[in-house]
């Protein structure tokens, strides 16, 4: 056999830590341990010998450094050099755009809340759902579980609410749409997972039908993570959207809603239902168009376009992090001025205004109609984003421009201990509002405020309406 | 030797590139990582699949390994990257994951994790890394940390106290789930060696769609166990390895299997599979029932788990609401549901049902005595009870402008031979007794939701005509 010259290993000294691993990998005995500290590096590399050496290329696959030894060598730019300007990113991937599909017209459906939100989802394009099963929440994961076979998609009953959060993680970002179901506990335990997804801007969608707290509590309805979803998306600065549905109708439409806000803003959307929610069953029209999602930019695809991409919440840099966070709170302030939803029930004229969400708010609506029939000036205020609070609507009620008489009273009614009304009260505070004086009806348990309870509240506030409003 | 690599060329994301980190790891000398990164690295270029790689990096040392793999990158919280490798390989099936993971992250915080991901068997490669010590915090003990081996936190040596060493490769073989599990190491050219090649391995079968590889390389932490790097060889070789003996575990020779089509968006298919249709439905209404309330009728349907109480409740909703009407149906529900009471809270509205809930209802079907003695006292004035005349015998007294009728729903039931119909003589009953709706409205919602059992529609039809018969001929009891 004709002898080949092998290329003998390139050592770039100021590459080399000195471990010594190729000296116990070189059949020749031509490395050895060096005894020059280089002035790039301030270790110690090895030295070769190169008369010996025969290129056996072994020492090579012994070193841990990506460029220490190397067949072909390494071109080190001149290291004094080297602390200059970061190289120009390359031209990135371009975002492929959502596609609208009409959708045939049809007869209304007649839907629980947490079916009408998983098929909220599949029109938003979602097909890959993840999810544990948790009452009440898990009929929504049932019908996934059916339906996204048959249209390519994948429910996939992951181990733990953690394990799930950790999935969404990471097919939110391959740049697809996914969601879950989950209830009050399983929510506590997805919290980190959101942090990261906020911090490396993953956009997912999480349905938390609330349920009975604190601990295991129970399975009836509470609005108990209010101050969860709002306050406590995990550790570090984070927010994100908070919509509160009210009707099976409201969960289809919103679910769809909280994909688009999801992807506009890299960001978790929540939505945040009751008990009752996930359980009843009422009429849904479809949408006029579904969508198909298209693919992000941003996307870590595992594909050739993409494959700059990553997905990460790590800045290790003080200042990158400082600058991080305030990116992330510049879209916090453009969700706070942007996507402020509400939906108001006869508040023309009210001097009285109901505030409340979810189930909460029809008890609250069916109290408005009655009161209103019985020449009360009450209106039904409904937050329909929780975080955003909508207070640049509410503040319209509370000062309006024309000649018409100002609310001078908020009754909050809920089914928490006052977190809805602490979300108010910031709103108010942050706002600069005073004067407007606050009542409250609330359930505890999985006990929902009913409408006599509203109707009487009501009436005691109207009762005592002083003729001026003192703060 | 190969010298094609999936390596950055210069590693920006490494301190901006600066300096000599633009070509350096942020390893310490001799350290196993930078190993096993390199054979990553350079089989996914000899495999041509740069690509598609995904490097999902743990939480250790290697949280970095996205400064230095070309390819897309995702990093994840402790423990969970085999989950986020779940995600990426899902959303993307022909995307090639690798979940990079050391013993902390593994072995400990996310174990259960591996365990399920391993198990799931979807195709994934995972890398594990056992150097028998926690190295970014700073040399604390691992779940895999030597018996007798000292560590920042079981300073005396690892005994009892603290557990055993966990033989995670072992526990992977066992489960049925995985295809390949190998357990290789770094100290000398052989085992390297072996180390490229289960690699290797693992990526082919997940190439392939065989299934889940593991590769657990046992490897140097010379800063912790505070040796040299030869040292730290030798440890690994003449200490780790009786502990974690080095071999192929596993090798399973499974056919392909793994296939994910693209997603389907086709409106007609989405419309139908959720049950959607253009077809309106008949319709047997000409007006709302403003006789038994003006705008919103409320309902309460009570009885025992089984009695069909919730069934009942759906198909009024259903009924109401083809025939243009708003309705809303609540359930009780969790463990109630699922044996003891069960009730559901209806609403029939003109235009919209407000509050949902109906604790003084218009009408009251009560299936058993309880239901009645609990729910009969709230029923709204002018309202109806319509109760099982076959089940309960005391009857307490109501309020006079309520009125009463006692239907023998069981016994109906019984005589037609299937217990379980009950709850539809209750809707002859109901219809018969209030005229809520239309018959026709009800029918047409009972065969609608027994078109996947057409054999059962006449006996339901059946049932509904004796419910109404019997209220209309005051029949209390049925032999």
């Amino acid at each position: 056999m004709p002898k080949v010259a092998r290329p003998k290993p390139v050592l770039l000294p100021e590459l080399c830590k000195g471990c010594g691993r190729c000296i116990e990998a070189c059949p020749k005995q031509c490395i050895s341990m060096g005894t020059e500290i280089n002035q790039a590096s301030g270790l110690i590399p090895v030295i070769i010998d190169a008369d010996v050496c025969n290129g056996c290329g072994l020492c090579i696959s012994a070193c841990p450094e990506p460029y220490g030894l190397t067949a072909a060598g390494y071109e080190l730019e001149d290291p004094k050099d080297l602390y200059g300007h970061r190289r120009p990113e390359q031209e990135g991937p371009v975002t492929i755009p959502d596609q609208r599909i009409p959708l045939p017209q049809c007869e209304p459906l007649v839907l629980k809340g947490t079916y009408a939100s998983a098929i909220g989802a599949i029109l938003a394009g979602c097909r890959h759902v993840f999810g544990y099963p948790i009452t009440p929440s898990t009929e929504g994961a049932e019908l996934m579980a059916k339906l996204l076979p048959q249209l390519h998609g994948a429910f996939l009953q992951a181990v733990s609410e953690v394990a799930t959060v950790n999935h969404m993680y990471g097919c939110g970002g391959a740049g697809l749409p996914c969601m879950t179901f989950t209830s009050s506990p399983g929510f506590s335990l997805m919290l980190e997972g959101i942090s990261y997804m906020i911090g490396a801007e993953v956009p997912t969608v999480f349905v938390n039908v609330m349920r009975g707290g604190p601990g295991l509590g129970n399975i009836g309805p509470e609005q108990a993570d209010i101050k969860l979803v709002c306050r406590g998306l995990g550790h570090g600065n984070t927010h994100g959207i908070v919509l509160a549905p009210t009707t099976p109708q409201e969960m289809l439409d919103l679910t769809m809603e909280a994909f688009q806000l999801a992807f506009k803003y890299r960001n978790p959307v929540i939505i945040a239902a009751d008990g009752y929610l996930g359980q009843i069953t009422g009429r849904v029209n479809l949408p006029e168009t579904m969508v198909k999602p298209g693919l992000p930019d941003w996307a870590v695809y595992g594909d050739e376009e993409h494959r700059h991409n990553l997905i990460n919440s790590i800045y290790l840099s003080e200042p990158s992090l400082e600058k991080h966070n305030e990116h992330l709170n510049a879209k916090f302030s453009l969700m706070t001025t942007e996507e402020q939803r509400s939906k108001t029930y006869k508040a023309e004229g009210a001097r009285i205004l109901v505030l409340s969400c979810n189930t909460p708010a029809r008890m609250a609506k069916g109290a408005v109609e009655k009161l209103r029939r019985q020449d009360v000036p009450v209106g039904l205020f409904q937050p329909v984003t929780l975080w955003p609070f909508p207070i640049d609507h509410l503040k319209t009620w509370l000062a309006p421009t024309s000649g018409t008489d100002p609310v001078t009273d908020i009754l909050v009614v809920e089914a928490s201990a006052g977190q809805l009304e602490d979300e108010l009260r910031l709103a108010l505070s942050h706002a600069g509002i005073q004067g407007v004086r606050l009542h409250h009806l609330r359930h505890m348990g999985g006990v929902l405020p009913q409408e006599p309870e509203v109707i009487e509240a009501v009436r005691n506030i109207h009762s005592n309406q002083p003729q001026e409003v003192t703060s | 030797m190969t010298t094609a690599t999936a390596f950055f060329h210069k590693f920006d994301r490494h301190a901006d590139g600066k300096g000599l980190k633009g070509a350096t790891t942020h390893y310490c000398p001799g350290c196993g990582h930078g190993l096993i990164h390199k054979y990553i690295a350079e089989t996914i270029a000899d495999f041509g699949i740069q690509d598609r790689a995904i490097a999902v990096s743990p939480v250790g040392c290697a949280v970095f390994l996205y400064y230095y793999m070309d390819m897309g990158n995702t990093q994840a919280a402790h423990g969970r990257a085999p989950a986020v490798a779940i995600g990426h390989k899902m959303a993307n099936p022909n995307s090639i994951v690798i979940s990079y993971q050391g013993d902390g992250d593994l072995a400990s915080i996310g174990l259960a994790e591996i365990i399920h991901a391993a198990q799931l068997g979807l195709p994934i490669s995972v890398i594990f890394v056992n150097n028998a010590i926690y190295g970014m915090t700073g040399g604390q003990m691992a779940p895999t940390t030597l018996v007798g081996q000292k560590s920042a936190t079981c300073p005396a040596g690892r005994g009892l106290f603290e557990g055993l060493p966990m033989q995670v490769a072992e526990i992977m073989a066992q489960l049925s789930g995985t295809v390949f599990v190998e357990r290789t190491a770094l100290y000398d050219q052989k085992t390297r060696k072996r180390t490229r090649k289960a690699i290797e391995k693992a990526i082919t079968l997940q190439m392939e769609g065989r299934g889940f590889g593991f590769v657990e390389v046992l490897s140097e932490c010379p800063t912790h166990l505070k040796m040299d790097p030869m040292q730290a060889e030798a440890w690994v070789r003449d200490e780790m390895t009786k502990t974690f003996p080095l071999g192929v575990l596993k090798d399973d020779d499974r056919a392909p299997w793994f296939e994910m089509k693209p997603p389907e968006f086709d409106p007609e298919r989405v419309a139908e599979l959720v049950g959607a249709t253009s077809v309106a439905p008949e319709r047997y209404c000409t007006e709302f029932p403003e006789h038994l309330a003006p705008e919103d009728v409320s309902l309460k349907l009570a009885g025992a788990g089984g009695d069909g109480a919730q069934t009942a409740a759906m198909l009024v909703t259903n009924a109401a609401i083809n025939e243009g009407f708003d309705a809303t149906h609540i359930p009780s529900y969790g463990p109630e549901s699922r044996g003891g009471t069960s009730y559901a809270d209806v609403h029939v509205a003109k235009d919209e049902v407000l509050s949902p809930a109906s604790p003084s209802p218009n009408i009251l079907i009560a299936f058993n005595a309880p239901s009645l003695a609990k729910f009969g006292p709230t029923v709204h004035t002018g309202g109806t009870i319509i109760y099982d005349s076959s089940v309960i015998s005391e009857v307490p007294e109501f309020a006079t402008d309520v009125k009463v009728v006692p239907v023998p729903f069981t016994e109906i039931a019984q005589s037609l031979g299937k217990v379980l119909v009950k709850n539809v003589v209750a809707l002859g009953a109901l219809q018969e007794a209030t005229h809520l709706l239309e018959e026709d409205s009800l029918l047409f919602a009972v065969r609608r939701s027994l078109e996947s059992k057409c054999a059962m529609i006449p006996i339901n039809e059946e049932a509904f005509r004796w419910g109404v018969k019997a209220v209309k001929e005051g029949v209390t009891h049925f032999e």
